[in-house]
């Protein structure tokens, strides 16, 4: 907490994560909408990518490194959400029961 | 059609190690930062539960030959332990205490009882989340 | 010294992850079970000898000094509760196995079973309000797998509004306690009953005040929140339906108990003035209740709501008479609403059905459970010299003694209705021709064994009452004069 922030970076900050906050509101029409399931999952997929940016942006604003683990630990977890949703369309089943 | 998952078994290979090892990370620096068993738990339990997805249920099941319904009482038992221990040392139940030991290698390390109690959390979660999945993967 | 507090709640819960470890080993487990509850029960006592011995024992759990840190607070009343949850705990154990089925008791019951254990002696004990919604919590997490266990349809259905009707209670709990801390700034029971007295801020307490006794109203199925509680504590399970009809409504009256005797006094003029309506309207609804069914298991669970219309009247009157009659009648009805449980239990697995049109002279084969069940009726009804009539003579005082001419009149004539609906079962199962069914006269003493315990306990209760009163008696003191419940968690 020793820097302050710029104004500058400080009204860029806040330009990032009120557009952010919208794409995820845009992306959430998708996810209720969406046609088909992949559009579904492409957009959760993004709404995560989204929250990722939030965070990073939050920890800007706050001056902090402490959302570092957050940024990555939603990383992770929406990298085996997707897998998993991918893995369900395209055979139907999540675990294998028995591999081949 | 036939679908195979090259990659995704190559990827998970590397990424299943990494993510045990972040695991293993926040368990150990949740005592002063944010971390902590729970979250420790959740992402050991990410890293077996992809492992199952990229490899199927019998195969892991030869590798990690462990009931993780008894990993549940395991984890619980260890962190009650914990509370029980103050009694023995007739402190105030749930007490912790901590010290700075120097180890080979490590180096000065600071180590706390609450650690103990994080593992107990951690081996918890990682119970409950695998038995939760696995019951839901296998229900049908 | 002061970690004894927490023994009650510690020992069920080491107990209850143990028997996960060898479940299927059915004979291990029930004889651990046992041995663990005699234990437990031996402990609780021990303490309670203890507490009124050197007075209330307080313990700041890591050794947190206490507004900050979370406080467990073993005083008479809290303790006189565990023993009495012990007690419980002791005769429904005894009582499982022959209820149970194997596949039953395998399925985790006796893990569920301490666990219940552990949420309700921590619900007593706790003296933090959030700690009091973590242990609420624990105890209905326990309860929610009693419930389903066995997993027949009718157990889904009703347990699925028992779920649902918990969760958002729960909820509002939470959202309480955190308008509260918002309010006074702290989450200590001590330290709340202090600030309380201080912030000028009465309309919002009140408000907070009254939020709060719906989530506990609905835990202890009082009027108009008791629609989900006779049918889904009917179809678990006798030993279920037992624990649940004795100690799950009794921990929300005592949360009440608690939070209205000590922290909001503030507006008595609105909160108790209220509770003495619903009181009322409780007894009334729920002796009606236990009137309009033919199914003996689920005139017994009407009657659990007209006993907390009872415990909550002597809430709202707030004098001396009407506290410890609500005390005295907390105890009472914890423990013969048990038995009767049990013995019903046993009555409908021994007539082979729970309808009363199908059941006649029972009596001629089983006379020993028939006339248990006969004092059992008395006791509970509140006839000289038993436990109920104790309590319901206290409580009326107060009402009296306060005026509250009304709440008497609906008193004395829902005790009366009670009766009513207690001889019915005996009138019509155990009189009668001789019917011509297997008697099973092994299984039946096995089965009767608890309930004997605790109708015997009862009646001491009742016939000793000059032993126990004067503790009622303290108690009532320590709870109508907050400072000392301050003074010993804040030690100031």
């Amino acid at each position: 907490m020793e820097h302050e922030l710029s104004p500058l970076l400080e009204t860029v900050v806040i330009i990032c994560i009120v557009g952010i906050s919208i794409s995820i509101f845009i992306l959430l029409y998708r996810v209720l909408k969406g046609p088909t399931n992949p559009d579904r999952a492409v957009a959760l997929d993004t709404i995560g990518i989204n929250l990722m940016a939030l965070a990073g942006l939050l920890a800007i604003f706050l001056v902090t490194t402490q959302f570092n683990d957050v940024i990555l630990l939603i990383g992770i977890l929406l990298f085996i959400g997707t897998i998993a949703i991918a893995k369900f369309l395209e055979k139907g089943v999540i675990i294998d029961r028995d591999h081949n | 059609m036939r679908t195979n998952d090259l990659i995704f078994r190559t990827t998970t290979s590397l990424i299943a190690f990494i993510l045990l090892g972040f695991s293993f990370y926040l368990l150990l620096a949740g005592h002063n930062a944010p971390g902590g068993g729970f979250i420790g738990g959740l992402m050991t339990a990410a890293a077996i539960l992809l492992m199952y997805m990229a490899y199927g249920f019998e195969a892991i099941r030869k590798i990690i030959p462990v009931n993780f319904k008894m990993v549940i009482p395991t984890g619980l038992f260890i962190a009650v332990l914990t509370g029980i221990g103050s009694f023995v040392f007739d402190q105030p139940f749930l007490s912790q205490t901590y010290g700075h030991f120097h180890l080979p290698i490590l180096g000065d390390v600071e180590l706390a009882t609450a650690m103990i109690f994080d593992l107990g959390v951690y081996l918890t979660v990682v119970g409950v989340t695998l038995t939760i999945m696995l019951t839901i993967a296998n229900d049908s | 010294m002061s970690n004894i507090a927490v023994l009650p709640i510690l020992i069920p819960l080491v107990a209850g992850i143990i028997t996960i470890f060898f479940h299927k080993k059915i004979k291990a487990v029930r004889f651990f079970a046992k041995l663990v509850t005699l234990l437990n029960l031996g402990v609780a006592v021990w303490i309670g000898y203890y507490v009124i011995q050197n007075g209330t024992v307080v313990l700041e759990t890591g050794d947190w000094v206490a507004p900050y840190g979370i406080v467990m607070v073993a005083d008479r009343l809290a303790i006189f509760l565990v023993i009495t949850t012990n007690i419980i705990a002791t005769a429904c154990v005894f009582f499982a196995q022959h209820s149970l089925s194997l596949k039953q008791e395998q399925f985790y019951f006796y893990t569920f079973y301490f666990l219940l254990i552990t949420g309700v002696s921590g619900a007593f004990l706790t003296g933090d309000l959030f700690n009091l919604f973590v242990f609420y919590e624990v105890l209905l997490m326990a309860s929610y797998g009693l419930v389903i266990l066995g997993g027949e349809r009718v157990q889904l259905r009703e347990s699925l509004k028992y779920v649902l009707l918990n969760l958002f209670s729960s909820m509002l709990f939470v959202t309480t306690v955190a308008f509260l801390y918002s309010v006074v700034g702290t989450i200590n029971m001590a330290q709340i009953a202090q600030r309380v007295q201080e912030v000028e801020q009465t309309g919002i307490l009140t408000t907070i005040g009254i939020v709060l006794f719906f989530v506990f109203a609905t835990k202890g199925a009082i009027f108009p929140l008791y629609f989900w509680l006779p049918k889904s504590y009917i179809v678990p399970n006798t030993v279920v339906s037992a624990l649940f009809g004795a100690l799950l409504t009794k921990v929300g009256i005592y949360s009440i108990l608690r939070t209205f005797t000590l922290m909001f006094t503030n507006d008595t003029g609105v909160t108790h003035e209220l509770f003495i309506w619903l009181a009322a309207l409780s007894m009334l609804f729920g002796v009606i209740g236990a009137l309009s069914t033919n199914n003996i298991k689920l005139i017994i669970a009407y009657n659990i709501i007209p006993a907390v219309g009872f415990m909550l009247m002597g809430i709202g009157l707030l004098n001396d008479a009407g506290i410890s009659g609500s005390v005295y009648y907390l105890i009472h009805d914890m423990i013969i609403k048990a038995a009767l449980f049990l013995m019903v239990g046993a009555l409908a697995y021994l007539a082979g059905t729970s309808d009363l049109t199908k059941m006649k002279g029972m009596i001629h084969h089983y006379p020993l459970l028939g006339w248990m069940f006969f004092i059992g009726s008395l006791v509970l009804a509140g006839i000289p010299p038993f436990s109920g009539f104790i309590g319901k003579l206290l409580l009326l005082r107060g009402g009296i003694e306060e005026e509250r001419f009304v709440i008497v009149v609906i008193g004395l004539l829902t005790s009366l209705l009670i009766l009513l609906s207690m001889m019915r079962i005996f009138m019509r199962g155990f009189w009668g021709e001789k019917p011509d069914i297997k008697v099973q006269p092994k299984q039946a003493r096995k089965l009767m064994m608890p309930a004997v315990f605790l109708l015997t306990l009862s009646i001491i209760l009742g016939i000793g009452a000059e032993w126990f009163y004067p503790h009622v008696d303290t108690i009532t003191t320590e709870l109508l004069d907050q400072g000392s419940y301050i003074d010993s968690v804040l030690k100031e």
